[in-house]
């Protein structure tokens, strides 16, 4: 089968033609997605901006780290289900979508920057406190997280403005 | 029949490519700045994360990036307005947002504000808090709602 043929297997099950055909169910679950951006997000960004020395200054940094790591991963599991929930229902027309490929692409540089950083940075929260200054090794994982984030987001946004180009047409990009 | 002075059709925004989406992008991250950073208070209300500090620590650590978040959502909210006014001015769910937004930003800075301040015990600053999440997710919802009605 092509990527194409089991893309359509999968919208076309009951479950995702429903939720795609649901005047309710699919803006709940696209809203749920979003608000759980702002949310999950916003602990990202304000640990961020504390490892950077930019907000939270009061804070130390392994609070900021530990005391939201539950909150950070039960909002990525909802915002991830809700994801997989709104990509299944029309994955006929994401699979081959350039913008969705980068969305998955820096979801898995995600992956490798919490695996990259973890010794030096994210589980190493304590031993951050005691030293006189934030090392560098850490705020480029601030910075990464943050543009990796931002690019993710931008990314999920542009998916809805691109047309599969029709055959002999050059380019695919059109207005909503 | 609402008159507006300008034709939208003259807009910027509906003259390119990229920079409606752009717009939509810079008024995703804000809100889930001002959003979040106003979640991290509410958490702390609700007794759910960040217990090792107060209330009104958090808030006073968080207020510079709620308010640099909530000026640029709202005019980057303004700018996407400008695309199409009179679809948005007709529609229910931007109505009920405007409205909530109004609501919200008056709550933020007069009641949760002042509760958070006090280092209410979960009884008072639940919710306080609770009102806070659920009136900014509902604004979220609004917006996403309005493509959909």
């Amino acid at each position: 089968m092509s990527p194409a043929e089991i893309s359509l297997a999968i919208q076309d099950t009951e479950f995702f033609t429903a939720l795609r055909e649901s005047a309710l169910v699919y803006p709940i679950v696209m809203s749920t997605h979003l608000s759980s951006i702002a949310i999950f997000g916003g602990l990202i960004l304000l640990t961020d901006l504390r490892i950077l020395g930019l907000a939270m200054k009061s804070v130390p940094i392994s609070d900021m780290i530990r005391q939201t790591r539950p909150w950070k991963w039960a909002g990525f599991v909802i915002m991830v289900t809700c994801g997989i929930l709104l990509a299944g229902s029309k994955l006929e027309s994401y699979y081959d979508n350039p913008y969705f490929q980068i969305k998955l692409t820096l979801l898995a540089l995600v992956g490798v920057h919490a695996w990259y950083f973890h010794k030096s940075v994210y589980g190493n929260a304590a031993q951050l406190d005691t030293l006189p200054a934030v090392p560098r090794v850490a705020k480029a994982a601030a910075c990464l997280s943050l543009v990796l984030w931002v690019g993710i987001l931008s990314a999920g946004r542009w998916i809805a403005y691109y047309d599969r180009p029709l055959p002999g047409q050059a380019s695919g990009a059109t207005r909503k | 029949m609402l008159q507006i002075a300008f034709d939208p059709a003259s807009n910027p925004l509906n003259n390119n490519e990229w920079s409606f989406p752009l717009f939509e992008c810079i008024h995703i991250a804000t809100f889930a700045m001002s959003v979040g950073t106003i979640a991290i208070v509410d958490f702390r209300m609700l007794g759910l994360a960040m217990r090792r500090q107060t209330p009104a620590q958090l808030l006073k650590d968080t207020a510079l990036w709620t308010l640099a978040g909530l000026i640029i959502v709202i005019t980057s909210g303004l700018v996407i307005f400008t695309t199409d006014p009179l679809r948005y001015y007709y529609n229910p769910s931007f109505r009920y947002k405007v409205i909530a937004l109004v609501a919200a930003v008056i709550y933020n800075y007069t009641i949760h504000r002042k509760v958070a301040q006090s280092n209410p015990s979960p009884w008072v600053g639940g919710p306080v808090a609770a009102f806070s999440l659920l009136l900014w997710i509902s604004i979220v919802f609004a917006g996403l709602f309005y493509a959909f009605t």
